[in-house]
């Protein structure tokens, strides 16, 4: 454009050539008043074009300071929406990561409180296992059962006592009788003897008086074998009443020690399986909770990268920021007279080149577009 | 007791970050987004160990590590920079500065925790 309009031979072609045309009208053969008239026709189209492109021209270098004007205007208007936009982004992702952290700082506190607590319930605080207070109680739960067996025992040794008892009172019921019977003979040999004594006269007076009394001591046995046999015989009920009350007990008795020791072993089972099925549980959420705390890990650092493309984005921000006073330096060199220069990309470059501090901007900035950071494992020490 | 470190970076998803791998291996955590923030935060504050960003708005990272040399209180606690710069250069600026470690972002949370506990004040 530049060179168009410092061009003076293209502004006067017009003339030019209407000056070349009314040349030929006067000249060409024969023409007469019809050349006259076509060279001022000539002449007057040629003067209406150079009027026309020397009238809508103004001075080319304010044209370019207009120019200069509008293009700066152009960048401090626009450079700051730009940033204003990445700022905004920049701001908004930061805002979004920082919260999405604050999640899974949740997430990890609270699968560490469920890991402690299932640790506690698996594991009281001295170290006992769950496996460990089952084992506990079953060995408790066998003392109770092994007592109760040994009480049963006790019982069913002192009901054969009991019945011995009563094979006891069948013999003193018999030895009673035997008494008397005793008696009743000795009653029978004393009536025998006072018969003898009667029939002995005054020689057997004495004699009858000892086979009165000989009867006397054998009705007195009579009586006292029939008391006893007697009160044997109550007693020998009594006793008979207590084994059959006892025999009953101690079946109940049995029934309840088996139902008993069934009922135990069914819980014993089932804690047993309570306690295991636990144990897994908690083993599992160990194992889970490893698993979930390498997979936060990993997400911890792939949050990282926010604040990395956060940073890149705040050099570019800067960078555009500065586009407008590299414009504004061009202009006013130009205002005091340099030669007009289209801005140096490499002024604008090399101020966004100093402020990377990753490796891969330089290398984005080279061009190679594969440059991506992986996550560090060296620490270097001092 | 716990011990307690200091994380100063301008990032707060940094900061939370960083704090997450921290807490999950029983340390309490300060925050602070940057040098001045940090100094303001430290007064009193007992502190086993820093963990600190290098590029931050008001107090860079480098200035502050040489202002905490300065504090007779924290001349001794040990600081971990903890940044995306990887150059040489500003390695040594921390080094000269006191700092004691020098890790570079992305990092492997076990990685900062195993510098951390090999430097953690006891």
């Amino acid at each position: 454009m530049n060179s168009l309009l410092d061009n003076t031979g293209g502004r006067n072609y017009p003339a030019a050539l209407a000056l070349a045309g009314a040349l030929m009208a006067l000249f060409w053969p024969h023409a007469g008043w019809y050349g006259i008239l076509g060279a001022l026709a000539f002449l007057a189209a040629g003067a209406y074009a150079w009027l026309q492109l020397s009238g809508g021209k103004s001075d080319p270098r304010a044209e370019v300071h207009d120019y200069l004007d509008g293009r700066q205007q152009f960048a401090e208007e626009v450079t700051p929406v730009w940033c204003r936009h990445i700022e905004s982004s920049r701001s908004q992702m930061e805002d979004a990561v920082s919260e999405l952290a604050s999640r899974f700082s949740t997430i990890v506190d609270k699968l560490d409180e469920t890991l402690r607590l299932s640790s506690a319930a698996a594991d009281s605080q001295d170290g006992a296992s769950l496996s460990r207070v089952f084992t506990q109680s079953e060995r408790q739960l066998g003392e109770v059962v092994a007592t109760m067996k040994s009480a049963l025992a006790s019982k069913h040794a002192m009901l054969t006592r009991i019945r011995e008892l009563e094979q006891f009172t069948r013999e003193l019921r018999d030895m009673a009788e035997g008494v008397a019977s005793i008696a009743a003979q000795t009653n029978l040999l004393a009536l025998n003897a006072a018969i003898e004594a009667a029939r002995a006269g005054p020689a057997g007076r004495g004699f009858a008086v000892v086979a009165q009394e000989v009867r006397n001591l054998s009705n007195r046995s009579a009586e006292t074998g029939r008391s006893i046999s007697d009160r044997v015989g109550k007693i020998s009920v009594a006793i008979v009443s207590a084994c059959k009350a006892a025999n009953e007990s101690s079946a109940a008795e049995d029934q309840a020690m088996q139902s008993s020791e069934g009922t135990i072993d069914a819980v014993l089972r089932e804690f047993r399986n309570l306690t295991d099925a636990m144990a897994q549980s908690s083993e599992l959420l160990k194992q889970e909770s490893v698993t979930i705390k390498g997979e936060v890990g990993e997400a911890l650092v792939q949050l990282q990268f926010q604040d990395r493309v956060s940073q890149v984005l705040g050099h570019v921000s800067h960078n555009i920021g500065l586009l407008p006073s590299l414009l504004d330096e061009n202009r006013r060199q130009y205002q005091h007279g340099a030669t007009l220069e289209a801005p140096h990309a490499n002024a604008l470059l090399g101020e966004l080149e100093k402020t990377y501090a990753m490796a891969e901007e330089h290398a984005v900035h080279r061009g190679d577009q594969k440059a991506i950071a992986a996550p560090s494992d060296e620490v270097t020490f001092f | 007791m716990a011990k307690t470190i200091m994380v100063i970076d301008d990032s707060a998803s940094l900061r939370q970050v960083v704090g997450i791998a921290l807490k999950s291996a029983g340390y309490d955590v300060i925050e602070a987004r940057d040098g001045m923030d940090a100094l303001s935060k430290l007064t009193g504050q007992k502190v086993n160990l820093v963990v600190c960003d290098v590029n931050m708005p008001n107090m860079d990272g480098i200035t502050f590590v040489k202002e905490i040399k300065q504090l007779p209180n924290y001349k001794f606690t040990p600081v971990i920079m903890l940044t995306t710069e990887s150059q040489e250069a500003k390695k040594r600026e921390g080094q000269a500065a006191g700092a004691k470690a020098w890790v570079v972002k992305p990092f492997k949370p076990e990685v900062l925790l195993g510098a951390v506990q090999k430097l953690v004040l006891p």
